[in-house]
Formats: C-alpha cells, structure tokens, sequence
C-alpha cells in the first residue's frame, strides 16, 4: 500500500519522465532534420529511456568469433597501444573491466605480443605529441573525442573507418562519426559516446525551501536555487569548475553557454562550417554572465571554483556541502563508493546523500537543451611515425575487440554508453540498466549533444580559450563584456594561423 | 715529467691553438666523452631550440612543416601584454623567494650553529621540507589553503581572525604570496644547509679575539662571520635564483598559472605555450630569453666560483 507521500513521488517520477521523454523526443526530431540517418543498427528515432531499456539484452553477441573473420586467433604479431584507462578515483569496477578485457584479449589473440600503456587523462596528449615528434609513437591510441582532429589534420593519423574492422558505418552514432571525419576522410572509430546529466541533492533542496524532486529546467533556474541554498543554508549551490587547462571546464560550461544560445564557433549550428565565431555572441556572453552571477554576485559556488575540476566537487557533495554538479553516470557509484567507505558521522551523511541523489536532464536556456557529446575514439598511426613499424594485423584484432558490442559496453561500464551502437542491444547493457541508476536519463541526453568543433584549433579553444574566458571574468580582472570580447579575438587570431 | 712539460714552447715564443690543441692532445682525450655527451644532450637542444624559435608551428602542420618566421617571435613575446605581466611575477616570485628563504636559511644556520640540547634533531626537523617531494608538497598546501576547506581558512574562522575562509588561490592578490610562502617554505633549508657549512669556515680564535676586544655579538657577526660568509652567500643566492626562475612544479601543480595568469611565471609560461597550445616555436622564443637570463646568472655564479681562485693565481 502507498501512503500519499509515495503516491506524489510516483506521480512527480511520472511526470519527470514523461517530460524527459517528450524533451528527448524533441531533440532528438531537431537532430534529425539536421543529420542524414542511416539505417542504424538502432532505431535512433525512437531514442528514449523505454526504448534504450526494450532492446537491451536482444542480441547475443560472440566477439571472438567476429573478430576472427577479421584477424585469424592465431595471429602472431606485436601490438602497442596508448589509452586513458581507469585512475584510482574510478570506480572499482571499472577497474575490473578494464583488467578482464585484457585477460580476454591475451585468451582471444595469444600470440600478438601487446605493450598497452594506461595513461592519466590530462597527460595522453602532451605525451602523444612529443613521442609524435620522434616519430615514436604507438600502433594504435585511443583520444578524448576532442584529440583526434589535429593528428588528422597534421597527417599522423591513417584512414579508419568500421568496416575495416568488421563492422558497419551504421553501427555507429552520426554525431560520434563527424568527430572522426576530417576533410571528408574518417579517421578513427568512436569506442564510447557519453552524455553528461544534471545531478542534485533531494534533500538539500528540500531543506532550501524547493521541491526535491523537480530538478531546474531552465539555467536561469540554477542561478536562482544556486543563491536560495547558499542564503538559507550557507554551502554552495551549483559545482561550478573553471579551472584553467582543463578539460572539465568546457565540458560543464558549454551546455550552458550553448543553452543560451552562443558557441565557440558555429558547431550548435545543424550544418557548422567552423568558419564564424561565437564566443562574443549575445547568447555566450549571456552564459557567462550566469555564471559570473552565481561566483561573484551570489557567491552561490565554491570560491574554490577556479582551481577545481570536477573531482574536487566529489568530496563536498558526498558531505552534503553542495547541491548541484553536472557529471557522468558514474557519479553516482563513485558517492557509493566513497559512501562505502566513509566511517562514523560521515558515513551517517554520505548514505543520507546517496539516497538523496538525483539525476535530471542538464537544463535548457532560451535557445536550446545542450550537452557535450562525448567520448573517445581509436586511431591507427601511420607506420612511418611509429615505433618499430605498425602490425597492421594486430591493430585491426584489437580495434576490433575494442570497439565490439561487447567491450565497448563492458569497457564503459559506469561512465559512458557503447560506442558501437549493437552495445545498447546487448546483455550487457541490459544488466547496467539493472545495476546502474541513473543510466537511462544520462543516456538520454545523448540527442542533445553537441561535439565541439572538428577542427585542429579545438583543444586549444576549449582548454585554455573557454576556461582564460571564465577566469578574466570571475576574477574580476575583466568585464564580462569584455572578457568575451577577448576570448573571440584570441579565437580569431587562432584560426587566423597564429 | 710531463707530456706537457716536454712539449712546452720555448720562452716568448707564441704557440698557435692548433698547436696547444697538439700539445694537450691527452688532455681533451680526457674530457671527450664528457664534452661528447654535453654536445648531445646541452648543445643540440640549445640549438635545436634556437632555431625552432624562428619558426611558427600552425595546429595543422607537422613539425617538419614549421613556417619561418624569422624575430618574429621575439617581437611578439616581448611587445605582448601578457610577458610583461608575466615578468612582473617572475621577478616578484623569484626575488622574494630568494631572499626571505636566504635571510630564514641564515637565520636557522646561525641558530643551529651553537651548541644546545635537540639541535640535531631540530636541523633534521627542518630538512623535511627540503628532502619532501615537490610535488607531494604543492598537493598538500593546495588542501591547506583550500578556499572552502582548507585547514588554513577553517582554524582562521574557529579562532575568529575571519568570518569566512581566507581565499588563497583563487584570488588575483593573493595567489602568488601563498604560492611564495610554499617556495619559500620548501628552499630555506637549502640555504640552511649550505650557510651552515659556511659558518664552519669562521675562525674561532677570530671570533674569541673580537670577543677580548670588546665586540657584542652583532658586530662579532657583521665585522667577523659575515665577511667569511660573503662566498657562500653569493653561490647560495645565485643558486637560489636560478632555481627559483626555473622554478615550476609548485605554480604547476597548484594553480596551473591561474587564476587569471595571476600565478604564471616564464617557466609555466613556456610549459603552456609548448604543450597546451602547441605554439613550439613562441615557446622556444621564450625559453631562449629565459635561456639568456639564466646563462647571466650563471656567469656571476662561475665568477663567485672562482674567485678566490683568481686572487690565489
């Protein structure tokens, strides 16, 4: 029997899931006006929580046999391969995936001799450039979805496109496949396609005098519960991060600021051309204003804002000292898991704020619902810049096994979703519906991404452009007018060759 | 007898270098593979960045693509906004880094010179900074003076000196005086060291002479110890400076530079440039101004060297 209070949740749940699947749909409409379909190996115009949740567990899948039409299992050959992997501050199982994909590669291909190399997040790239630079390279590397472009556009990278490695074109989201094409040539292989989503704690809202259940749909709204938690209880409201050089920062401020309309160049744009600027846009200078609102006019944001990434919201939400962040859906075993360890009081608290724990779609602004599509991609160097030659054989037997059904759901398991889109049919995929919560709603932001520009300029326009951006205007060292102002122009300087 | 000795010219006769090359055939076979591995890994990255200074490094080109450029670079560096600014807290940071830890390091070295119970255990306590891993460190006074939850900034409200956290690092003014006391904090002890080591030279029958003479102790140590302490000093200072140019786990590791640039210094300057934007040959044009700078140092550092060399030659 369900008291009054259960049967209002119910309903609020209801009601928040029908607004989430009307808000998908929506965009998901949008996305396709603007995005030639192919007959997907899913029915992407379906795209929905009860939909992603209908074909999960549909499809048996056998990677070894697969990825034997590809590579013979008795392939002798040598293999180096550069990727981020799982941290320490990942979840457990991630961990676990990572070492059993391994295990299986070594049972699948015994004979390919691999070198694998597990390389911190912010590092990868400076590592990769300089090897790059004596023509030391790895075989094979796996980037962020924003690192590609620029070993494209210099050269480095070799054409790669699924059925090189056994698979279809279809297999794979559009979007994820446009951060891969450069000048019309496909260079790579999404492994995993993530979406963030809006995380806020029930009960600090509540204790704020605002209705826990209902996250804010608009980032006006954020603004404005941002200021009401931090005047009536004095912790910090929205997780806001702009740390310099890092890749946190355009990854949780660009939603916003394409949510009101604005863009580094035109990537929001259906049929970007990476020609105009957007960051001196009304809509761009409109986000930062919200954003300098919440740090200096309603200090409603941990003033430790410009030297945080995401990871150091992790320890004030799991105290109950903040209420919002955006993250992935492996926020939320990570609260469990520092919850399983917390002791005394803290574990008291931390359990309180793991059941008070919400996922919501990021919010819209006047222009648009926007997240970061992201992910990774794989990418085979030519031989003339890699160590020792490239096994051309042995790189193909593990893109392959990389980016099958199977690994590319196993291997994301917390953080992401498959980037072969056969993934989401999979039991795999079935049993993270069942273990993961939350997984439905980030995976349902996935219409609503963007990429960042498939440009070469892009890391430097999102890491350090964007976040000097947020930085001139939070630190009061310019206007926000102005602070805008200046990030077009050193935009326009960049594209303009230096 | 040696083969220099026998080789020798005869007085007032001018030898050529060719010749004194010859003469001292045995000596440079000496220093060869010496001067061989300095060639490879001094002389070609000077070189190496020397030339890619010249040039301009565009995100779609490969290295070997580079455009030449000629000074432009230089011009751009040094005509920019930002290496003015940049400078300002170079010279802010390196300055007063240098000396407030030279002037602790003299302090603690003249206090652990004298005789007293736990002064072993009080100079090993004040090596643990030095001996700490850097980058340990700057992670550890990064939680310190954390602006919301920094130990720093809670003892400072329970006690009452604020209302609110002190904001350290994400703040334009406070940045690099906090980024200072951690440098500060980290290198006296290096100037403890060697200004120990100094003191060790005083004569004590100097000091027991000026004592009979009627000299207190501020001038026993300004008209006795210091002037024995005058060729230490020099090496700790220049060695304290150059360090503290090329200074950059601590700026790195804790604020990156920011907020702002506010805590950006030539050397995460060049860091950033290289590797962030992958602006090589802007960086190279940096690292060559950086390069002269410090060969400056260096050159006063060799003379105070050797010194005491000349006046015995």
């Amino acid at each position: 029997m369900k008291n009054s209070r259960n049967r209002a949740a119910e309903a609020g749940r209801q009601s928040r899931r029908q607004v989430l699947t009307s808000s998908v749909a929506l965009a998901l409409a949008a996305s396709m006006m603007s995005t030639a379909v192919h007959a997907q190996s899913v029915d992407i115009s379906k795209w929905s929580p009860e939909y992603v949740r209908s074909i999960a567990g549909t499809e048996e899948v056998n990677t070894a046999a697969e990825c034997s039409k590809v590579v013979p299992l008795d392939y002798k050959g040598r293999l180096t391969y550069w990727y981020t992997g799982p941290s320490d501050a990942e979840p457990e199982i991630t961990k676990q995936m990572d070492k059993e994909f391994w295990v299986a590669w070594k049972a699948t291909y015994p004979n390919i001799q691999t070198d694998a190399q597990n390389i911190n997040y912010n590092d990868l790239l400076d590592k990769f450039r300089t090897a790059l630079l004596g023509n030391a390279g790895p075989m094979v590397v796996r980037l962020q979805i924003l690192g590609g472009v620029e070993f494209a556009a210099k050269g480095y990278l070799q054409e790669l496109k699924p059925e090189d490695v056994g698979y279809k074109t279809a297999d794979f989201w559009p979007g994820a496949l446009k951060s891969v094409t450069y000048d019309g040539k496909t260079y790579g292989i999404p492994t995993n396609n993530e979406t963030m989503a809006f995380i806020w704690n029930a009960k600090i809202f509540k204790d704020a005098g605002l209705d826990g259940d209902k996250p804010p749909a608009t980032w006006d709204e954020v603004v404005k519960d941002s200021k009401q938690i931090h005047d009536k209880l004095g912790i910090a409201g929205y997780g806001l991060v702009a740390k310099q050089n890092a890749g946190n920062t355009p990854f949780r401020f660009m939603p916003q600021l394409w949510a009101y309309g604005g863009a580094a160049l035109d990537e929001a744009d259906p049929a970007p051309t990476y020609k105009n600027i957007g960051l001196n846009s009304p809509g761009a200078k409109a986000a930062l204003q919200a954003a300098y609102d919440m740090y200096v006019r309603d200090k409603s944001v941990p003033v430790s804002a410009l030297t945080n990434t995401q990871n150091e919201n992790q320890g004030p939400f799991i105290a109950g000292q903040l209420a919002m962040m955006i993250a992935h859906p492996a926020e939320y075993a990570k609260m469990v898991d520092l919850a399983s360890k917390a002791t005394g009081a803290d574990k008291k608290v931390a359990d309180a704020v793991v059941a008070n724990m919400r996922y919501g779609l990021i919010p819209e602004g006047p222009a648009r619902r926007a997240v970061v599509f992201g992910g990774s991609n794989i990418h085979v160097l030519k031989p003339e810049y890699v160590d020792g030659g490239t096994d051309e054989m042995a790189v193909k037997a593990l893109i392959c096994m990389w980016t099958s059904p199977e690994w590319s759901t196993r291997l994301n398991w917390v953080g992401s979703n498959p980037g072969n889109l056969r993934g989401f049919k999979t039991k795999w995929m079935k049993e993270r519906l069942e273990q993961i919560k939350f997984l439905d709603v980030t995976t349902s932001m996935l219409p609503n991404g963007i990429p960042f520009p498939v440009v070469p300029e892009a890391p430097e326009i999102m890491n350090i452009i964007v976040p000097d951006m947020l930085q001139n205007a939070l630190t009061g060292k310019m206007t926000v007018d102005a602070a805008a102002d200046d990030a077009a122009a050193k935009v326009k300087a960049l594209l303009g060759g230096l | 007898m040696s083969i220099a000795t026998e080789l020798a010219p005869a007085p007032g006769r001018r030898v050529g270098l060719m010749q004194r090359v010859v003469n001292h055939r045995a000596d440079y076979l000496y220093v060869l593979p010496a001067l061989a591995v300095m060639m490879i890994v001094i002389a070609y990255p000077v070189y190496y960045t020397l030339e890619l200074s010249l040039f301009k490094t565009p995100a779609n080109l490969q290295m070997k693509d580079k455009v030449y450029v000629g000074l432009d670079n230089y011009v751009t560096i040094l005509t920019s906004q930002s290496f003015r600014d940049v400078t300002v807290n170079t010279l802010i940071w390196t300055i007063s880094s240098t000396l407030i830890s030279f002037l602790l390091g003299l302090c603690a070295a003249l206090a652990l010179h004298r005789e007293f119970a736990g002064r072993g255990v009080l100079r090993a306590v004040l090596l643990v900074p030095y001996v700490v891993s850097a980058v340990a460190a700057s992670y550890v006074w990064k939680w310190l003076y954390h602006s919301d939850f920094g130990v720093i900034g809670a003892l400072s409200v329970q006690f009452g000196f604020t209302d609110r956290p002190i904001n350290f690092l994400d703040n334009l003014y406070t940045v690099l005086p906090s980024l200072i006391v951690v440098n500060i904090w980290r290198e006296f002890s290096f100037a403890m060291i060697m200004l120990m080591a100094g003191l060790q030279t005083v004569p004590d029958q100097l000091l027991r002479a000026a004592q009979v003479d009627g000299a207190n102790t501020w001038q026993r140590f300004w008209h006795v110890t210091f002037p024995h302490l005058k060729g230490v000093s020099m090496v700790t200072l220049l060695l304290l400076m150059v360090a503290n140019f090329n200074s950059f786990i601590i700026p790195w590791v804790m604020t990156g530079g920011g907020p702002a640039g506010a805590s950006d210094i030539w050397i995460t300057q060049i860091y950033q440039l290289a590797f962030g934007r992958q602006r090589w040959g802007l960086a190279s044009a940096y690292a060559v101004i950086l390069f002269v700078v410090l060969m400056t140092l260096g050159y006063f550092y060799v003379k105070a060297l050797t010194r005491g060399d000349e006046a015995r030659a």
